[in-house]
């Protein structure tokens, strides 16, 4: 059965058409990637109307390429300016742009594009092997079961706190809060808003997350002496031997495909979760002398390969229910439609041609990403020798466009302002910034599938462990939190003693 | 310097007089003309995209489609009406943020304030129930369970206090059931948890309802309408049951009208309601949202107050449908 529709999907797939726009969909992709403030959805929304004149195949091969890439396009900027182009590349700076500040930018992307491309691979096997029984799988989970994934996603806050887990808490903490400034969706009333109408969705998640990083990241790169020398990077194209560095870290790779692929295929739990989770899994795992956070292949390993394999597993319920994984998937399922094309059980049976060629479209486009990704990095890698006094303006002018093209909206430039100013703070007392978008994004997902969960018992919270799939998370959820207390009060303690015989040995 | 000066001055004065006559000349539009949609990215934004290709094709310009969600549609309607009334700025106008916002008190403006361009789209919308379920096999059997077993059914009608919300609301207290609504945020979700049995019904779109015809069971469609009866295969309608909900035609429909600020130009009004409804008559845009799931309207301005306005009469008599709910089930607590 599925070697029918592969192959019936493979003779539609071999037209110059479908293939050359699947290829610029993913150059298209990367670019609207890198640039901070746009990402994989802003490109599809704006190419939808081009897409849905073409072809079945070569419309979706050219939507997917924009998805796939996009997905990946955000860890350029990550790498090389310590901006996350979006959200889903904030995990990948920190070991992305040390990697790069030691001389080593060309491999640090090399590795992020063929992580990124094998991730999205197995993501794609996945796909095409598991996607029914998948689908099914993954509609087990209901409100108690999203509410125990999202208090495991705030684990990660822990893990990735680096040197002080107070911080981080606190950091999260302010994720949280600024979370649920809004309309409150379970009793419609306004909170946090003063009367402002902007406010009446909270604040846009990529406004902030650019604001954090890029604008608190040129005030501090503007405070710098080097304002006006040529930087003397050497530029390598970074070839095949990327390929070997990632394939080295073979358990981490599929390992974060995995949890990629599985997060994906969750309706509604996303990339970004799905990046910061396996890099806190990686870096639990990791050996001590791995230094994570400090230039660690395996960190950008862990991010890159979870959020584009999050992209085959988003796919898995879009085509099999039709139902959208994220926002991105939901535009895919509107042009679908739009080109005649109902996804579900039914498109598998009636329409295996158009399954199968978006089964290859997405598999060849990774192929793809890996073929332009490596081209492209001198390109990319040439950001670096410019100089400064050019470089950030041209960035807060990219920064600007991006968040403005969002809504049309001046005030989330603002925002955008705001929380550059925010993160200047946040980086001159010595914060994390990471936890805050972690809490921002797990936020709502966590409290609205709580009081969900609450509406839909009939028994309080004995909801949560009555159902198998919530009761074995609310297990692991509290041996992680016996673990993190144990191990956090163990540092500590090290740490305590540390500084006392220090300061023993400086009396002596 | 004396020649200077008068050089001067006639330079400005023939540059203000070109500009002038150029604005003057310059027909509209001259720029990319912004659809403000209430919702997120999705089927809705999607079919939106559809009319604004095409009608942006006749206005030989683009046409972006902008998703501002928030607040019931509430947030891109004030966004759109703070826009200069120069015919740049259409709002992608549903039934949720002009009509029943206002009448739930959470907005302070009225269908009438605003320019209608022409009619778009149409969404019928049904009461679906899990495809294996023992304890009912019709809507009666399952209103007598609920009258029976107060407050223990678990319903979604998406978003609170959205359209559906109320006309579930409707339905449920003229048979005295009192059921518990549970919102979500995406419709998908929705649909999901009816299938793993984790809601006992739910509100449901065609085009939920198109995708996975074998997980669910339209127990009722709610609205009068032929072409919804049959979007739905047949499904019983309310009219079929005899529930008299005091709506009709779109009362118990979800649909958008295409509409500009009051004060926009009559010339620029008139030059976007020939587009829209030009681009409205094309085969393959009629084509493209009966794929989505969605009934072309073919009204135009002239039939808004009249169409709306029966919308909005019908609606507002029947605004006690979600106070009724929140108090039945706070006696219940």
């Amino acid at each position: 059965m599925i070697f029918e529709f592969l192959s019936a999907g493979l003779d539609v797939l071999l037209s110059p058409l479908a293939l050359g726009l699947t290829f610029i969909g993913i150059v298209v992709g990367l670019i609207v990637g890198a640039m901070p403030g746009l990402g994989p959805l802003m490109g599809i929304i704006l190419l939808l109307p081009v897409a849905i004149g073409l072809p079945p195949v070569a419309a979706m091969g050219f939507l997917i390429g924009i998805f796939v890439g996009g997905s990946c396009g955000g860890a350029v900027s990550a790498i090389l300016l310590r901006i996350p182009g979006t959200p889903l590349a904030a995990a990948t700076l920190f070991d992305g742009y040390p990697m790069a500040q030691k001389g080593r930018a060309s491999d640090a992307i090399g590795i992020a594009i063929t992580s990124s491309a094998i991730g999205g691979l197995i993501g794609g096997v996945v796909l095409v092997f598991c996607a029914p029984l998948l689908a099914r799988f993954a509609s087990n989970f209901a409100p108690p079961e999203y509410a125990m994934l999202a208090i495991m996603g705030l684990f990660a806050i822990v893990v990735i706190s680096g040197g002080s887990v107070v911080k981080g808490l606190l950091a999260g903490s302010f994720g949280l809060l600024i979370a649920t400034v809004g309309t409150d969706s379970f009793s419609t009333g306004l909170r946090f808003t003063f009367g402002s109408n902007n406010l009446l969705n909270g604040f846009h998640i990529v406004a902030v997350v650019v604001g954090l990083f890029a604008i608190s990241e040129m005030a501090a790169q503007m405070l710098g002496r080097d304002l006006l020398k040529t930087p003397n990077v050497k530029v390598a194209r970074p070839g095949l031997r990327t390929v070997a560095m990632t394939l080295k870290h073979s358990v981490n790779l599929l390992r974060s495909s995995a949890i990629g692929t599985f997060f994906g295929a969750i309706p509604g739990a996303g990339g970004v979760i799905s990046s910061f989770t396996s890099y806190a899994v990686a870096k639990a795992a990791a050996k001590p002398d791995e230094k994570y956070g400090e230039g660690a292949e395996g960190g950008v390993v862990a991010t890159e390969a979870a959020n584009n394999a999050t992209v085959g597993g988003t796919l898995v319920p879009t085509l099999s229910l039709g139902i959208p994984g994220d926002a991105s998937s939901a535009m895919l399922l509107g042009a679908l439609l739009i080109l005649g094309f109902i996804p579900g059980p039914a498109m598998f049976e009636n329409n295996p041609d158009v399954v199968g060629g978006i089964f290859m479209v997405y598999l060849v486009s990774n192929v793809f990403l890996l073929i332009a990704g490596i081209l492209a990095t001198p390109l990319f890698v040439y950001v670096l020798r410019v100089p400064k006094v050019y470089l950030i303006p041209s960035i807060l002018l990219l920064c600007s466009i991006g968040t403005f093209a969002l809504q049309s909206s001046v005030f989330d430039l603002q925002i955008m302002l705001t929380f550059g100013f925010i993160g200047i703070l946040f980086r001159a007392a010595d914060y994390p910034l990471a936890p805050v978008v972690i809490g921002m994004i797990l936020g709502p997902i966590l409290e609205a599938n709580l009081r969900r969960a609450l509406l839909i018992s009939r028994d309080g919270y004995w909801i949560f462990v009555d159902r198998p799939v919530s009761a074995t998370l609310v297990v692991i959820n509290a041996l992680l939190l016996v673990a993190m207390v144990y191990l956090t009060f163990k540092r500590l303690s090290g740490l305590k003693q540390g500084e006392l015989q220090k300061a023993m040995s400086v009396e002596e | 310097m004396k020649l200077t000066k008068t050089l001067k001055g006639g330079l400005v004065t023939g540059t203000l007089m070109a500009a002038t006559a150029t604005a003057a000349l310059a027909e509209f539009p001259e720029r990319n003309i912004e659809i403000i949609h209430p919702w997120g990215p999705g089927n809705a934004m999607a079919m939106s995209q559809v009319v604004a290709k095409a009608m942006g094709e006749e206005l030989g310009t683009d046409m972006p489609v902008i998703s501002l969600p928030g607040a019931a549609g509430t947030k891109g309607q004030t966004t759109a009406m703070g826009k200069p009334a120069d015919g740049y700025t259409i709002f992608d106008g549903y039934v949720a943020p002009l009509v029943l916002q206002p009448i739930l008190g959470n907005a302070d403006w009225n269908f009438a304030d605003f320019k209608p361009l022409s009619a778009a789209v149409a969404n019928a919308l049904a009461i679906a129930g899990q495809v294996d379920e023992e304890r009912w096999s019709s809507f009666e059997e399952m209103m007598a369970y609920c009258q029976e077993n107060r407050g223990d059914l678990r319903y979604s009608s998406g978003s609170r206090n959205n359209l559906p919300h109320m006309v579930i609301a409707k339905v449920l207290q003229s048979y005295d059931c009192v059921a518990q609504n549970v919102p979500y945020t995406q419709d998908g979700n929705v649909f999901k948890d009816l299938g793993s049995q984790v809601l006992d019904f739910a509100f449901i779109n065609v085009g939920n309802y198109r995708s996975n015809p074998d997980r669910v069971n339209i127990l009722l469609v709610l609205s009068e309408l032929e072409s919804s009866k049959k979007a739905y295969d047949g499904a019983p309608t309310i009219g079929e049951l005899g529930v008299d909900l005091g709506l009709s035609n779109l009362g118990p429909m979800g649909w958008t009208w295409w509409i500009v600020h009051p004060d926009t130009p009559d010339d620029v009004t008139d030059t976007l309601r020939g587009a829209m409804e030009r681009a409205m008559a094309r085969p393959e845009v009629i084509k493209a949202i009966e794929a989505i799931g969605f009934v072309p309207l073919d009204w135009d301005h002239t039939q808004y107050e009249e169409i709306v306005g029966s919308v909005d009469a019908q609606l507002s008599s029947m605004g006690n449908a979600l106070a009724w709910e929140e108090e039945e089930l706070r006696k219940l607590d």
